[in-house]
């Protein structure tokens, strides 16, 4: 397993090697170098572009460049934002990676939870009617135009039902005399999403040993809900949580865009996936040995469908991250595809650049992560 | 002397033609049952149906000067636009006073020759790809397929956003830009794999040993065995393209002067999007239309994935 | 009463071109602790009938009539709850594809104490106990209760799979082809142990094989399935000392008595039938050297002809052919 996974790293840096050469080779075919919006503004010395310029090494040959580019993308020196001069690009993006990585993190969990059930449940029912709408509804989430899906979402619920007045990261009449930067409880916010996840999935693997299943399934049903009960708990007794409260509010909406947007490819995947393994003849033993349908369904198709479902998840994620950009527009949350679009309309090519980069560093953290997990639930990767 | 001629032997292209129709008679079959393939088949008919009026309307009822989807302006109304749906503009007018249901109808030729020339780009490179990385393997198989990670990492709208920066993006340039980039993508790896099953068949080795060169095998035999997974993907990309097409012009960050994305950017740089219900005319229109195309296409992908996959039949 | 009383059993599946008639009146008998042989071609319907008897029938099967009494009860008939009960613990199988049966995301340990748990209410501890007898029983090595079927050879899987067939003790045991895929040495090492555990265990066997002289040395009764039909059924000693059926007879001449030694059928010209449009009368007749003129009109009765033997023919042989 180790054996695959470093296999996999390898494979993955020798990609991000090769997308950062791209995004430089792309950058470098602008006309001019991506300095050039300093001429422009007055807000902004010349003497600072030179500075730029050499702390970024666009001075020498392409080649030198290269080399100083690769350093720097490394140290996290990517330059100073135009505009929001003088901030620095690491500056900006460390306060919206989070933000991005949150929004999708839960709304691609939400997906699978949504995708998942749905795909095994319509390819159990195949060729009933419940099949036919599952599966068109799941097409028409699946490719609609983003923008419009923004539109209505908004319209139902600020409109219609009145629930949520603005877009943005949170409001600001809340936040008048905050005792903590937004920031900050936001970082906490994602910190305790994270830890709920790394401890779940610890509970997950600690019961493994517990042999008989209603034992394991009791034991990790009530670990989970004490977990999740302490960290509700840990937030009420803060101090903080209505500030909290006030983001999570913000970013119903986008999640529940993204969520709605992907959940459909992975349900028709695991709906297509699963009707192959229904034929397999581990299945009529399955149903042989007496096994109630729905075991045979969950325990048998569904968890070995589960994993042609989770290799062909990373296909679809430019398709997601191309989403989410339109999504965090929408809803002006200021995550990286927002701040991306902004940079490229207002030509600010260090940021986006830098956009672009952990674009790819957190597309390719997800691919590591769905290999590590494939590499743990199918037994035949032992290497 | 008597001409020498086959009596009673039917031609070779007539035996043909009879198993072509069969198979296609025997494909469309499947097809049907899939139902959800008919489904899109049919919206993309209406479309077309769209498209061939668009012409004939202007021809006959509709006045260029008030209808023409780039230039027309409704002087009757002057004031009174974006003015809602009525008898003279069912779909209503946008900001500047052009007809909604013209624009709708027009551009549904560009969203055609957009999304079908940039998947058949994208197709004809994927399968060509494909194939020559399933003959050959080894280097250049392992290029290209590290080449289409490449290629699947990178978010497609953000790509195109910077180079945008680099070239002015019209429809065609658009629709050569993602034909050539998305064939390069994920597609070249599951023709691939396709392209694998079929070169282990007894007849791509007698073809070898005849001596057929590889070029001829690539395109005799193993091509042909793809094609149809192909005109599957097709199906999938001319999704794709149109939905990227449509989101980049809703930035306004083409070079294109009418199609639905831009209706809506239209009604957004106007400032009509923040009151959205009380002008829907300005967006459900054209969004519905990008939808529903999206949505056909895909469908009718699903559609021919029935018949070219037999695992996914219902029996 | 006999274990299981299967009486003029039809099931035909629907496809494009038409419905293939793959059992057709099919009647016989297992009594309890015994041994009975299903022999036939390929395509002739054997595993179907394994497979209307579990009702575990693909979706575009249809079940036509007939019935199923297991125990007196006819299967054809109860609720699915009930008929879930009986699969493994009354009637188990080991299926055909004893390679793709094992769940490759599973341990196969956790496989077999999965059916086991599913129908005795014992822990898991003594389920692997269990389990690690049966092993012994079919000649595994208990350290590989906890390996992946990928872990497995292909002859240790069939192992495996024999085991969780006799997993929960059933009274009957369908074993279709259950050594198809193993070399001619194994396969008779493995049917000769299937055969000890039965009779330990006093089960009832329903093999079934296209080889008859596989199965004969292991079986009590012989049933010779032609087309979807049950041509003939008896003793194993007296079909091979004086098999009536004309189709019986070539498979007896195309293998003699010395084992292993197979040739083609012999004296039979033509095809296997299509079962789309099997043919009229007798499914034999096209290819029967005995064929009179009522065969190609009217299908034979399944009559017995002597105590316990009986014989779907107009014109049934008598003595050694
Ligand atoms: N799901 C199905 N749909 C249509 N026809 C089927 C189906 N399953 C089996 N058949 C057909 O039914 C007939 C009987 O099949 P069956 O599997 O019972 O044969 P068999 O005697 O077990 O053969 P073998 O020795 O090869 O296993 C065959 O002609 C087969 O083609
Ligand atoms: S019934 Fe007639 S055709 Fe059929 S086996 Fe007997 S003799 Fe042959
Ligand atoms: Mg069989």
């Amino acid at each position: 397993m180790l054996r695959y996974i470093g296999w996999r790293l390898a494979q993955i840096s020798v990609t991000f090697f090769l997308f950062l050469t791209v995004v430089f080779l792309l950058f470098q075919a602008m006309p001019g170098d991506y300095t050039k919006q300093f001429i422009m503004n007055p807000r902004i010395p010349p003497e600072a572009r030179r500075a730029l310029q050499e702390r970024l090494g666009l001075t020498g040959s392409v080649w030198d460049q290269y080399l100083h580019y690769v350093r720097n993308v490394f140290t996290g020196n990517l330059g100073i934002s135009f505009q929001y001069y003088p901030r620095e690009v690491w500056d900006v993006i460390k306060e919206r990676l989070p933000r991005t990585a949150v929004l999708f993190l839960v709304a691609d969990l939400l997906a699978f939870g949504v995708g998942y059930p749905l795909g095994k449940y319509i390819a159990w029912k195949r060729g009933k009617l419940s099949d036919y709408a599952v599966t068109v509804t799941g097409v028409l989430f699946y490719t609609i135009f983003t923008p419009l899906l923004a539109l209505i979402l908004l319209f139902v619920f600020s409109n219609v039902l009145g629930w949520f007045r603005s877009g943005g990261f949170l409001t600001p009449s809340v936040w008048l005399r905050p005792p903590v930067d937004p920031q900050v409880v936001f970082l906490l916010l994602a910190a305790t999403i994270g830890g709920i996840l790394a401890l779940g999935g610890g509970i997950f693997f600690l019961t493994k040993r517990i042999g008989h299943p209603r034992p394991r399934n009791w034991a990790r049903r009530s670990l989970i809900l004490l977990l999740l009960a302490c960290a509700a708990l840990g937030w009420y007794r803060s101090g903080i949580g209505t500030y909290a409260w006030d983001i999570v509010w913000h970013m119903f909406l986008p999640v529940l865009a993204v969520t709605l947007i992907s959940f459909g490819g992975t349900m028709l995947l695991m709906r297509d996936s699963m009707l192959e393994v229904i034929r397999e003849d581990y299945i009529t033993t399955a149903k042989a040995k007496g096994l109630p349908d729905k075991v045979v369904r969950d325990k048998h198709a569904a968890r070995t469908a589960l994993l042609p479902t989770i290799t062909n998840f990373t296909i679809g994620l430019g398709f997601i991250v191309s989403g989410g950009i339109v999504t965090e527009t929408m809803f002006s949350w200021k995550g990286m595809g927002l701040t991306y679009l902004e940079a490229v309309l207002q030509q600010d090519f260090p940021l986006a650049m830098g956009c672009l980069i952990f674009t790819g560093i957190l597309v390719l953290l997800l691919h590591l992560v769905v290999d590590v997990l494939y590499a743990f639930l199918d037994p035949r990767i032992s290497y | 002397m008597i001409p020498r001629r086959n009596v009673g032997i039917e031609p070779l292209w007539k035996i043909r033609a009879r198993l072509w129709a069969r198979s296609l008679r025997k494909n469309w079959g499947l097809f049907w049952e899939s139902r959800i393939g008919p489904l899109g088949l049919a919206i993309i008919l209406f479309f077309v149906l769209l498209m061939v009026a668009h012409p004939i309307l202007m021809a006959t009822v509709w006045d260029p000067r008030v209808y023409d989807p780039v230039v027309g302006f409704d002087r009757a109304m002057v004031g009174r636009h974006p003015a809602p749906p009525s008898w003279a503009h069912p779909l209503g007018t946008d900001p500047i006073g052009r007809d909604i249901l013209s624009q709708l109808m027009w551009s549904t030729r560009s969203e055609f020759a957009l999304g079908v020339t940039s998947a058949l780009i994208t197709v004809v490179i994927g399968t060509f790809i494909g194939a020559v990385c399933a003959y050959f393997g080894g280097v250049v198989d392992t290029f290209f397929m590290r080449l289409a990670d490449l290629v699947m990492l990178f978010p497609f709208i953000a790509l195109l956003m910077v180079l945008r920066s680099i070239v002015t993006l019209d429809l065609w340039r658009l629709a050569l830009v993602m034909g050539v980039l998305s064939g390069f993508g994920g597609i070249t790896i599951i023709l691939k794999a396709q392209a694998l099953t079929v070169k282990v068949k007894p007849y791509i080795e007698a073809a070898k040993v005849a001596g057929g060169s590889a070029f001829h095998i690539i395109r005799r035999h193993i091509v042909p065995n793809i094609m149809p997974l192909s005109f599957l993907y097709m199906m999938f990309n001319v999704t794709g393209a149109v939905f990227t097409e449509a989101v980049l012009s809703y930035f306004g960050l083409l070079d294109i002067r009418m199609s639905w994305g831009i209706m809506i950017h239209t009604a957004e740089s106007a400032g009509y999007l923040g009151a959205f219900g009380q002008y829907w005319w300005l967006w459900a229109p054209p969004g519905a239309a990008i939808t529903l195309l999206c949505f056909a296409f895909y469908l009718v992908g699903r559609g021919l994935d029935t018949v070219v996959n037999p695992r996914l039949r219902k029996r | 009463m006999p274990l299981l009383d299967v009486r003029n059993l039809t099931m035909h599946y629907v496809t494009k071109m038409g419905d293939v008639h793959a059992v057709d009146d099919v009647s016989f008998m297992i009594e309890a602790g015994e041994a009975i042989g299903l022999v036939g071609e390929s395509g002739c319907g054997k595993t179907s009938i394994a497979l209307t008897l579990l009702r575990l029938l693909p979706d575009n099967a249809r079940f036509l009539g007939g019935q199923v009494l297991f125990e007196g009860k006819d299967l054809t008939h109860i609720p699915e709850e009930e008929m879930r009960k009986i699969r493994w613990r009354g009637i188990s199988m080991i299926f055909q594809a004893a390679m793709n049966s094992l769940n490759p995301v599973y341990r196969v340990g956790d496989q077999i104490i999965e059916a086991i748990q599913n129908h005795l209410p014992i822990s898991y501890r003594e389920a692997k106990r269990r389990v690690s007898e049966l092993f012994e029983l079919v000649g595994l090595p208990p350290e590989v209760i906890d390996r992946y079927p990928h872990e497995y050879s292909g002859g240790m899987k069939q192992r495996a799979v024999i085991a969780m067939a006799l997993a929960c003790d059933p009274k009957l045991v369908i074993a279709d082809e259950p050594t198809t895929a193993l070399d001619v040495i194994v396969q008779d090492h493995i049917l000769r142990r299937i055969d000890e555990v039965r009779k330990k265990l006093n089960m009832a066997m329903m093999y079934i094989s296209h080889d008859i002289a596989v199965i004969a040395e292991v079986s009590q009764r012989l049933g010779v399935m032609y087309a979807g039909c049950l041509v003939e059924f008896g003793d194993t000693v007296t079909i091979f000392k004086r098999p009536a059926h004309p189709y019986t007879v070539a498979l007896m001449s195309a293998f003699p008595s010395i084992k292993g030694e197979k040739r083609k059928l012999q004296g039979l010209p033509g095809e296997p039938p299509d079962l789309l449009q099997p043919p009229l009368g007798c499914r034999f007749h096209p290819r029967c050297a005995y064929a009179t003129a009522i065969c190609a009109q009217r299908a034979p009765r399944y009559e017995e002809i002597e105590p316990g033997h009986l014989v779907a023919c107009w014109n049934p042989r008598s003595g050694r052919a």
